[in-house]
């Protein structure tokens, strides 16, 4: 009785007593969610116009609030220091086309997936040659405090991040859908043959997607990195966005978003509520629980769309 | 049937000495032979003669080992899909390549990519001129969807549609480029009588109307009787025939090639 009770009662009734502290619990697992969001849409983007299941996606976030950190050090301002970060990165989407990408063209997926573990290694250890490994603060000057609406605690940062990553995804979901770039990038995604035989230049096109990526990935690296410091362990962030993809679907944009979403939300309440019963530490595992229910239950993922299969 | 007199004219493409192989498996060896402008060449021949690998190695996804391939006076070694692309060739599959998840006018639109004259990150600002320009485009796809018979399914998914639709939409993606040389990999292949009928039509339309030159692989021998110009005939990757529908049906080698060994 008393173990029911723990699982099944007195969540809710913590719940029923204090709804707005519920209502900051969820806020503050939304402004998680947005990371997990942010990483995996990076992985969306490249998964769908090659094919490439990218294992670099969370070290990219590093390298580039890495790189932001060390540009600021020098002493540039930072939107500058914010322009010269997204330069470098469109420049290691040049190189990875150049130097990965092209001689592995036509490969096996697996090949380029074990690439992109390459990728990873190297740029975590490019990264700390060029700007050192102990625990650096970032601080663009995204505002703090805290206030309240309504009852309800609100944090200044948590909303520019959400704020960030939907103009973000806004943004991404109309070059996707009403440009011809998106065009060219949907039937690279659908069919590479066919994209080619139109003359898509699939070369630009990666290029593209990589830089769009890299973008991405540097807007994840700041909100991370603002919030617990620049570390090595940000790219342990990549390792949430699996189960993030899982609950998504490996080739939707919204689905990666609201995949991200529903684990950062989930894992809060879990922790929160049902931390207790089961010993804390959920936000360690629940979404690979979940992910792991998906698999079974829904394989293809929460927007439907087919497992991508190649004959 | 009435073949309307044609004004074939100079020399499109010309290969010479194509030799291309996978490993071991020598695809094409030695292959020589032109296509005329506003020609209609067939290309005929058993299973696994190097037909498809000839027509891979005229838009540039297969490079061959030798040879030349001289397009618009041009000689190369090897062409590049996309080079191919911007200069004129368009092409099928044998095994239909389309995008399957977008519809029927998506599928026509992403045929005129290359048609859309701002350059291609220009093109990520779309509005303005860009706009105007895409409706230009779009009334050109309606052309071809209503030249196609295909205004039914303009906006069904192609992936759901039945294989001889999608053997239509994916002629109508080539066409939407506006190609000089259009290469049609088997277009009736698994086809009924009518299906047939109709593609063949099509085709015949669309050299005659466009004026477009067509290589196309094609099994069905009343099929290349009736509808093209001239023939070239591989048989285990060599040529072994070229010339009119007649002269190829009388040609002993290709008697040979045919019924000497069983196909299909
Ligand atoms: N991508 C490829 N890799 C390996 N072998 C190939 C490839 N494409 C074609 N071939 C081989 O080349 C030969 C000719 O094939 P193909 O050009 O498809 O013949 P056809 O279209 O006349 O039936 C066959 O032996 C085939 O197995
Ligand atoms: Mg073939």
């Amino acid at each position: 009785m008393g173990v029911l009770n723990e699982f099944f009662v007195l969540p809710f009734l913590d719940i029923a007593e204090a709804p707005l502290f519920f209502i900051e619990v969820i806020i503050g697992g939304l402004s998680a969610g947005v990371m997990y969001s942010l990483v995996a849409l990076g992985f969306v983007l490249i998964f769908k116009a090659s094919g490439v299941f990218n294992f670099a996606q969370g070290v990219l976030a590093l390298f580039a609030a890495l790189t932001l950190v060390g540009i600021m050090e020098w002493g540039v301002p930072a939107p500058v220091a914010l322009l010269l970060t997204a330069a470098v990165m469109v420049g290691l989407a040049f190189a990875v086309e150049r130097l990965v990408l092209r001689p592995l063209v036509n490969q096996e997926h697996i090949i380029l997936f074990m690439s992109t573990i390459g990728l990873a290694y190297f740029l975590e250890g490019l990264g700390d040659t060029l700007w050192g490994s102990n625990v650096k603060k970032l601080d663009i000057g995204i505002p703090e405090q805290s206030f309240e609406i309504g009852g309800v605690l609100l944090n200044q940062f948590e909303l520019v991040a959400a704020a960030t990553a939907g103009t973000l995804v806004a943004v991404l979901a109309v070059f996707f859908h009403y440009t011809r770039v998106g065009r060219a990038l949907r039937a690279v995604a659908d069919d590479h043959q066919a994209a080619l035989s139109v003359g898509i230049p699939l070369k630009t096109i990666w290029v593209i997607v990589w830089s769009v990526a890299g973008i991405v990935a540097l807007v994840a690296g700041i909100m991370w990195g603002s919030k617990s410091g620049v570390q090595f362990s940000l790219s342990l962030i990549a390792l949430k966005a699996l189960p993030v993809l899982i609950l998504g679907g490996f080739t939707s944009v919204p689905g990666a978003i609201v995949g991200g979403l529903i684990i950062g939300v989930g894992e809060k309440i879990g922790e929160v509520y049902w931390g207790p019963a089961l010993g804390g530490a959920i936000e360690n595992w629940f979404a690979y629980v979940l992910a792991l229910m998906f698999l079974v239950f829904r394989p293809q993922g929460l927007f439907g769309e087919k497992i991508i299969e190649r004959v | 049937m009435s073949q309307p007199q044609k004004k074939i004219g100079d020399t499109l493409l010309k290969v010479e000495d194509i030799s291309l192989s996978f490993g071991g498996v020598k695809a094409i060896s030695g292959v020589s032979f032109e296509i005329k402008e506003q020609e209609i060449l067939a290309i005929i021949g058993p299973n696994g003669a190097g037909k498809s690998s000839m027509l891979n190695v005229i838009n540039g996804f297969y490079h061959p080992q030798e040879g030349t391939i001289t397009y618009k006076g041009e000689a190369r070694h090897q062409m590049r899909p996309h080079n191919a692309a911007k200069q004129g060739i368009a092409r099928t599959f044998q095994n239909i390549a389309l995008f399957k998840g977008m519809s029927t006018l998506d599928n026509i639109m992403t045929g005129r990519l290359l048609k859309m004259r701002r350059n291609f990150l220009w093109q990520a600002l779309y509005w303005g001129p860009a706009l105007k320009e895409e409706l230009a485009h779009r009334e050109r796809v309606e052309q071809i969807i209503d030249f196609l018979e295909i205004q039914a399914i303009r906006k069904t998914q192609v992936g759901r549609l039945p294989y001889g639709l999608q053997k239509r939409v994916e002629l109508g993606r080539a066409l939407a480029a506006e190609p000089d040389l259009l290469l049609l990999d088997e277009p009736m292949a698994g086809m009924n009588v009518e299906e047939k009928e109709d593609m063949c039509r099509f085709v015949l339309d669309v050299n005659d109307e466009f004026g477009t030159t067509i290589a196309l692989i094609e099994h069905d021998m009343g099929v290349v009787m009736d509808i093209s110009d001239r023939v070239v005939v591989l048989d285990y990757g060599r040529k072994i025939a070229d010339g009119s529908p007649d002269e190829v049906r009388g040609n002993k080698n290709v008697i040979d090639a045919y019924l000497g060994v069983s196909h299909d």
